[in-house]
């Protein structure tokens, strides 16, 4: 018992940098981020830690928090979330966890730190305007007596083209992380 | 009553038997549905909300300009549609610097969101604005004897601030059993009824976890319900049954199959839609119990 101190974890001293860890998330859209008390119902309800990953919201949320982020660069869960919001619905705090993933996720693609299939999807959504696309769907709605094209972007060229137009506009026109032409 | 039709991607590309599904149950029980020309994906959580949160909003805003300009609200039975517009809806209301930041995003394509349409989502269309007592009264097949698990999706419930229909208390939802018992089925709660069925980001992140999550899920069904059937009011739900019940039966991890429908689909069946068409692109076979359904035993 006397020598109770030394067994206390060290303090993390937070130096500027680390301190913008936070700041960047909340400017992502993370920004309830600094409410969160660790209770962990967030955890408890999550897919991802059901799923058995060892990162998900509670401990992504302590890492960042911790002004933590190259070494969770990698690590593949925040692609992992469902985004099914039961940590947003059921946080005490108002933290949002869902945000702080997603903000993460933000953070992560100007590192350019993401997986291939997002890229796919980004890839898929400016060409054709479904990030969700089927090669295979002219004969799959043929089947069940639906005209070959879905009255989206598929049938309609020049909203394709307001869509691609509009997404130039954003991040995914400024960080060019697909071709688009 | 009017609504425009959102369809997404899972639905007019992979699953269009539930686009016929739709466009059958919805007059036939007095709602015109009017297509969203020219509307894209919602977009979906792995594109757009994970690159940049101004341009989800704006993508997401561009659809709803589509109704916006038909002077009409949204009806979709996809639980990420349904999701990501109700999210970046939410956010645009109750955001100024991002609503602005949007519509000055839109105003390069000629476009600009008031947000004068809403999102709504198909099932509640049926249960409220429908209601129950006009859907028994349409049904040419009930559900008599038939026992169903219910699957109400992530996103029909959480996060229930962004959504405009809200169930009692979201973690013991009643909307989806009501609608079954209406039409004649038992739809008794269980343990996992608000457990993901591990689609999503969680399944093209990592195929195993995602279909061990799903393995725990179906099998307290099987066992604390034993249906006949299941029934969700998400696309992504039923993709993830149809297929994963098949993939678990193949490797042998489950000794049963159950099928599932999207609760438009069945109920398009009740109303005595041709089933190939509304439900003939299912891999796990619901063959039997649409006999039985259709008294074709
Ligand atoms: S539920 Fe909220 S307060 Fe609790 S650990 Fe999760 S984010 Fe933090
Ligand atoms: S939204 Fe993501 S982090 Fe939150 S509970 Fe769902 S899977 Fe977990």
């Amino acid at each position: 018992m006397n020598n109770l101190d030394s067994d206390l974890p060290t303090p993390v001293i937070l130096t500027e940098l680390e301190k913008g860890v936070i700041e960047e998330i909340k400017e992502h859209g993370g920004e309830n981020i600094d409410r969160c008390i660790q209770c962990g119902k967030c955890a408890g309800s999550c897919p991802v830690a059901l799923a058995g990953f060892l990162w998900f919201n509670k401990r992504f949320i302590h890492a960042l928090t911790l002004g933590i982020k190259e070494e969770i660069l990698d690590i593949p869960s925040p692609w992992a979330c469902v985004s099914c919001n039961k940590c947003t619905e059921i946080c005490p705090r108002d933290v949002k966890p869902f945000e702080v993933v997603f903000a993460l996720r933000r953070v992560l693609v100007e590192e350019l730190a993401m997986p291939t299939l997002t890229m796919e999807g980004l890839r898929t959504l400016y060409e054709y305007g479904h990030a969700v696309y089927q090669t295979t769907y002219p004969e799959t709605r043929k089947k069940v007596g639906l005209p070959e094209k879905p009255p989206t972007t598929l049938a309609y060229p020049e909203a394709l083209e307001e869509l691609r137009a509009l997404l130039r506009e954003t991040k995914l026109g400024e960080i060019g992380l697909i071709p688009m032409e | 009553m009017k609504f425009g039709l959102f369809l997404g991607c899972n639905i007019p590309l992979r699953r269009p038997d539930l686009e016929v599904a739709l466009r059958y149950v919805y007059p036939k029980l007095g709602v015109e549905l009017v297509d969203l020309e020219g509307a894209s994906c919602c977009p979906t959580w792995g594109t757009m909300p994970s690159v940049d949160l101004a341009g989800w909003c704006s993508v997401s805003a561009r659809n709803m300009c589509i109704a916006e300009e038909k002077g009409v609200d949204i009806l979709t039975v996809c639980g990420s549609c349904y999701g990501s517009l109700s999210e970046t809806r939410h956010k645009l209301l109750h955001d100024a610097r991002l609503r602005d930041e949007v519509n000055r995003m839109l105003g390069e394509i000629g476009k600009e969101w008031r947000g004068t349409s809403q999102i709504r989502h198909g099932v509640w269309i049926l249960y409220k604005d429908i209601g129950l007592e006009k859907i028994r009264k349409s049904l040419k097949y009930t559900l008599d004897g038939l026992t169903i698990a219910v699957q109400p999706g992530c996103h029909f419930l959480w996060p229930s601030e962004v959504y405009v229909d809200k169930e009692r208390n979201p973690f013991r939802p009643r909307v989806l059993i009501e609608l079954c018992e209406a039409m004649g089925a038992k739809a008794p709660d269980y343990s996992t009824i608000t457990d993901c069925c591990g689609t999503g980001g969680l399944r093209s992140t990592n195929l195993e976890k995602s279909l061990k999550l799903f393995e725990r899920k179906i099998k307290s069904i099987k066992e604390e319900v034993d249906p006949d059937l299941v029934v969700t009011s998400c696309s992504s739900c039923l993709l993830q049954y149809d297929g994963s019940v098949k993939t678990l039966k193949d490797k042998g991890r489950i000794n049963f199959e159950i099928p599932t429908l999207h609760i438009v689909q069945l109920l398009a069946i009740c109303l005595g839609a041709n089933p190939d068409q509304v439900a003939g692109l299912a891999v796990t076979s619901p063959e039997e119990v649409i006999k039985k359904i259709r008294g074709e035993e």
